[in-house]
């Protein structure tokens, strides 16, 4: 219970400390009335919960209930079992944190460096910008776009069409979306794998490249261009590759169909409301850490930029963001952390997202207990593999010596 | 000045400060427009751009509010909104808690802080938009007065502790203990104002004043429980840290969504009673796991020498924790907590979401649930996020306040 103490005073010589003031002994009761205490309470916990038909049988039953807002899954849950259906609730959730996690870095950072402009109205803008949505609950910025996205958009009867291409309603946005194609050689699908593999052999080289030129232009001091090397040797090989292979992707245009869109890819405003809600919420909260990390750094850094005749852009990617990231990714890992978790408002404009469809298998099936021992070991094994991800990037950034 | 560069017509060299000041008002305007709008051609595009997108924002938000929407949705559900489902005729306990709470603030202001030009315009702002709420569409006119009469008891706190001289002395730590004193026993007055004697049962709290009641109740109850986790979690007693870092990661491992499903579902098997007590319950212990880890982080921020300077001068570990330790780490740890206080605040909407219980957000959908509201679903929301934003901008306005008088951040 005690925080912290230094060590006793040494007992006098010929007289003996009586046991009940060793330290040894007095840790030793203080945990064991502890642990006893605490052995207590679970013991009551254990006994009130109704444990008599524990168990997770319940989740390989057939589901017979539908999951919408599907993605490269299709699970019908006649014959899926119920832990199919929460699998892809679980893959709804990760699509919506990864696309919340990356739109919320963007805008956070922008909008920290926009505090911080020496242009007062940018600033001012920025200020508000972060008052607004930092000080409001997510849940009603979730509901409010989506409520805003299904009055506001108009009608799928009068769908916005633009080009054939792109659709907007308050059935969602639909997009065209990349599909595999015999392409000229009426190659089987899964020959799109061979372009892809092409296309990771190829980053690897780009990055290979990138790096040589990188070293070069440190011992020789003169521009080697690496970034844009890099960058067009992976669009040529790209290019030639897609055109030998035969093309064997194509684009798969949306099309309205009654009151549905079919093919292409479609956001339904649940997955956009969700994500612009997150996104919104989060990226204020960013620009406040990234906007400390800037400030936190000296100002000599600045003037030392500005000194050696470096544009503004310049200074904020070559100088001040680099080193404000050590001190940001920790505070940003919570937030992304903080994505993973207020990801289940999603029930609130019923995106179909893990909580969700744990709570219709609860609604079905009862078993509280478990199906809550379910979701948060889910929620942890997503903020463990955030944190993992996060801290090997950290351990990059900080390895480097400033 | 007879050494000064040629003023070169790109780059403005500014003389002395006193110099400058001493210009004409509209030189110093004009400058300092080119200084922090137009001073380079970059900047003026930026500046051109978001003053349009400014401009298209204001237009937006003024036609929205002035000529689009139909605020009725809110006037006429006004008591929906505010206390829901409490008995109507228990109405003066509500005004009780609010007047005996902004009394409070305007005690607490006046013996720590004073109240600036910005706070009174904001006071200003706040009544004219409540009473604006109560006066429109049908006459409101005892609530009008009740609110009156708060903000009148938050002036008459504020100027009777203003006038007492802040000079250390016994007069000065009777007056500071009797305010703090008051404001730790505020949450039980209010609950009792509201529920007992013959008040509200605790499931009629509904509306506005549930979230009224269930932030303070979290908040409180979490750093009840936080210190000691806190402690507990930094002790060198395996059994007590192992079990308090345990409790503070399961809980911070899960949503508080997560939490108040176990508030619904398995919590009625354990503990029992009333929902709402329940959720107060799962929102005190949900919080107390965010606390402890501010207060842990404070504890190590503390220098060792201040556990060595206890121990030299004879306190034991018992007084070294409560006379040393735990008030710099109180103190260290205000700001995060703050954002904490705020956080609670915004999630109590979630109450309503899984549980039963209907705070704000959830009467804001009874409302537009009606026929002849459905139409008005944005309006009735941007209401409700307007309501949130101010109170916890009130949040952090006292909070930087509070830091200001506390001198924290200073050494």
């Amino acid at each position: 219970m005690a925080v912290a103490a230094g060590s006793a005073p040494p007992p006098s010589p010929g007289t003996e400390t009586p046991l009940i003031y060793r330290r040894g002994v007095r840790r030793l009761l203080t945990q064991g009335i502890y642990v006893a205490l605490t052995a207590l309470v679970i013991g009551y916990v254990y006994t009130s919960l109704d444990l008599r038909e524990f168990g997770f049988g319940f989740l390989n039953e057939p589901a017979a209930f539908k999951v919408g807002n599907q993605w490269l899954t299709d699970v019908d849950g006649v014959t899926n079992s119920r832990i199919t259906m929460y699998l892809v609730g679980v893959w709804s959730s990760l699509r919506a944190v990864l696309v919340a996690i990356a739109l919320s870095t963007v805008l956070g950072v922008a909008i920290g460096v926009a505090r911080l402009s020496p242009n007062w109205l940018v600033a001012q803008m920025a200020m508000l910008y972060v008052e607004i949505f930092r000080n409001t609950p997510l849940l009603v910025q979730v509901v409010l776009v989506y409520t805003i996205l299904l009055i506001g958009a108009p009608l799928i009867e009068n769908v916005v069409n633009v080009g054939d291409f792109f659709f907007v309603s308050n059935r969602g946005m639909a997009l065209p979306w990349p599909v595999p194609d015999g392409g000229f050689w009426n190659a089987p699908e899964w020959f799109v794998g061979v372009w892809v593999a092409a296309l990771i052999v190829l980053a690897v080289a780009a990055g290979r490249l990138r790096a040589m030129r990188q070293e070069r232009e440190r011992e020789t001091g003169q521009p080697q261009f690496a970034n844009r090397w890099a960058f067009g040797v992976f669009a040529v090989g790209a290019l030639i590759s897609f055109f030998v292979l035969g093309a064997p992707v194509s684009m798969d245009r949306p099309v309205v169909v009654g009151t549905h869109y079919i093919e292409g890819m479609v956001m339904e405003p649940e997955f956009t409301a969700l994500v612009a809600g997150l996104t919104l919420y989060t990226s204020a909260f960013i620009a406040e850490i990234v906007r400390g990390g800037i400030q936190a750094l000296p100002k000599g850094q600045t003037e030392a930029a500005n000194a050696v005749g470096l544009s503004g852009y310049q200074r904020l990617t070559l100088v001040i963001l680099p080193q404000a990231l050590r001190q940001i990714i920790p505070s940003v890992t919570n937030q992304y952390l903080n994505i993973n978790k207020n990801s289940s408002l999603a029930y609130a404009v019923l995106y179909d997202d893990l909580f969700r469809v744990a709570n219709i298998v609860q609604n079905k099936a009862g078993h509280a207990l478990e199906m809550f021992f379910v979701i948060i070991v889910t929620y942890m094994l997503i903020s463990f593999a955030i944190s993992m991800v996060m801290n090997f990037f950290n351990s990059r950034v900080t390895a480097q010596r400033i | 000045m007879a050494e000064m560069p040629a003023p070169n017509p790109q780059r403005i060299v500014l003389p002395p400060h006193r110099e400058r000041a001493r210009r004409p008002r509209t030189v110093r305007l004009r400058e300092w427009v080119r200084r922090n709008l137009f001073h380079s051609r970059s900047g003026s595009v930026l500046t051109i751009i978001t003053a349009a997108l400014l401009g298209l924002l204001v237009y937006g938000v003024v036609y929205f509010v002035f000529v689009d929407a139909n605020w009725r949705v809110i006037t006429d559900n006004r008591w929906l909104l505010f206390a829901g489902g409490y008995p109507m005729d228990q109405e003066w306990r509500l005004w009780f808690s609010v007047g005996f709470v902004f009394l409070l603030i305007g005690l607490a202001y006046g013996t720590w802080a004073s109240l600036g030009r910005r706070d009174h315009l904001f006071i200003v702002l706040a009544s004219g938009f409540v009473i604006l709420l109560l006066a429109h569409g049908g006459a409101a006119i005892w609530s009008t007065l009740w609110y009156l009469i708060a903000v009148a008891l938050l002036y008459a706190g504020y100027a009777i502790t203003i006038r007492i001289p802040r000079d250390a002395g016994p007069a000065r730590t009777a007056q500071q203990r009797v305010v703090a004193g008051l404001m730790i026993a505020a949450l039980p007055i209010v609950l009792i104002a509201l529920l007992a004697f013959g008040g509200a049962r605790p499931r009629e709290l509904d509306g506005f004043v549930l979230n009224l009641v269930l932030a303070p109740v979290g908040i409180a109850g979490g750093l009840v429980i936080a210190i000691p986790l806190a402690l507990g979690r930094a002790s060198r007693l395996k059994a007590i840290s192992w079990t308090c870092t345990t409790y503070i990661e399961v809980v911070r491992g899960a949503p508080l969504l997560g939490w108040l499903f176990v508030a619904l579902f398995i919590l009625d098997d354990v503990i029992g009673g009333e929902l709402i007590v329940r959720a107060m319950v799962v929102l005190a212990v949900f919080t107390a796991a965010y606390m402890a880890e501010y207060i842990r982080g404070a504890l190590q921020a503390l220098p060792f020498g201040q556990y060595e300077a206890a121990h030299a001068v004879g306190l034991n570990q018992v007084q070294t924790t409560q006379l040393i330790i735990m008030p710099q780490a109180l103190r260290i740890s205000i700001p995060p907590m703050v954002g904490q206080a705020i956080s609670i605040w915004k999630d109590t909407t979630l109450v309503s979401v899984i549980l039963p219980l209907r705070e704000l957000k959830g009467n804001a959908d009874s409302a537009i649930a009606q026929f002849e509201f459905t139409p008005d679903r944005i309006e009735a929301y941007v209401f409700v996020a307007v309501v949130f934003w101010v109170v916890a901008f009130i949040m952090s306005r006292i909070s930087q306040r509070v830091e200001g008088s506390l001198g924290i951040g200073e050494r």
